[in-house]
């Protein structure tokens, strides 16, 4: 079935099409919504309120509009208002604090559960830097490394999912990849790494 | 190429973005300075991350799970309906309430009028306001 097909059916009440809908489509979802989040199991609830959105929106779609940019744009939006409302007070904490403090939790953690292999907790506190230097980026430089890291977007398709010109996508993304490295190289001169 | 500009451009050079030139100069820079290859080496393993992540397997419930929270949404606006009946109730009783006051001071008017049509009107009045009752009464019960 093409997703014209699945979107013709579905606003006809076959759940067959909204099975088949979703299971064409959870990865695309959950990866995005992980992606902004960096939490599996948020990332996978967050992907359910997607689908239920189109599930009771699908009369409203347009037939020429594709089925991948509206589920982008939700959960973009999803995940951005799950950021919003479980945002940390951290006015005090700089980004080497905040990584540190999560990787000596990391530290306790590991060193009470023996058997795991050391370069797990390295990758664990590798992906602690990532995900806080990801979560500090301004939304829409977040918004399109995730597209295109996560999603392998083009910049024609960021741009599509943002509404934004190719241009506009090309310079978050730009800005995105140098802030990251800025704050990676300061937690590699702490040896928060 | 200095230390400061590989690492402005090190992000670039990972994901072969620079021109030609400048990825030649980074290269030979990072087989001469230790420090930047380890950094070098550091950075690109912090962005693997994101491709192990991207291949993780998606969730064989997932399908069944939103299934599951689809029908729990619409059970509850279902459950919500008491509600409503809870708001009826009281308000479909005042209305009787009100009938049946209206009807008895009705009701009474053809004994204190002393005419001769006594029997006439109290035969028209009682099927009305039987009518009047009933209809509320079985409302209520539908509902
Ligand atoms: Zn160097």
């Amino acid at each position: 079935m093409s997703d014209p097909e699945i979107i013709e059916q579905l606003k006809q009440g076959s759940e067959l099409a909204f099975k088949k809908l979703v299971e064409t489509h959870q990865k695309l979802v959950v990866n995005t919504c992980f992606g902004l989040v960096h939490n599996r199991e948020d990332a996978e609830d967050i992907a359910q309120d997607v689908f239920i959105e189109v599930y009771r929106n699908i009369q409203k779609f347009r037939a020429d509009s594709k089925l991948s940019t509206w589920l982008y744009r939700i959960a973009v939006n999803r995940s951005l208002n799950h950021i919003r409302d479980n945002k940390k007070n951290r006015w005090f904490h700089s980004f080497e604090d905040e990584v540190s403090a999560k990787n000596k939790q990391l530290q306790q953690l590991e060193s009470s559960n023996s058997d795991q292999p050391e370069f797990e907790l390295e990758n664990k506190q590798r992906a602690t830097i990532l995900y806080e230097a990801i979560n500090e980026l301004p939304k829409n430089q977040k918004v399109a490394f995730t597209l295109s890291k996560y999603e392998e977007l083009s910049y024609q398709e960021i741009a599509e999912v943002m509404e934004l010109s190719v241009s506009s996508v090309e310079s978050l993304l730009f800005r995105a990849k140098k802030a990251l490295q800025k704050k990676l190289y300061k937690c590699y001169q702490k040896k928060c790494m | 190429m200095k230390c400061k500009a590989v690492h402005n451009n090190l992000i670039f050079f990972l994901e072969k973005e620079l021109p030609d030139s400048e990825m030649k100069e980074v290269r030979e820079h990072l087989n001469s300075c230790p420090d930047c290859a380890l950094f070098a080496e550091e950075m690109k393993k912090t962005f693997g991350i994101l491709e192990v992540e991207k291949a993780v397997e998606v969730n064989p419930f997932f399908y069944t799970r939103v299934k599951a929270r689809l029908e729990n949404q619409e059970q509850e606006q279902v459950v919500g309906r008491p509600l409503l009946v809870r708001v009826l109730q009281p308000v479909t009783f005042s209305i009787l309430l009100v009938l049946a006051v209206y009807g008895g001071i009705k009701m009474g008017q053809p004994y204190h009028s002393a005419t001769g049509n006594d029997g006439l009107n109290e035969m028209q009045m009682i099927p009305y306001l039987n009518e009047m009752d009933a209809e509320p009464i079985e409302a209520f019960l539908m509902e």
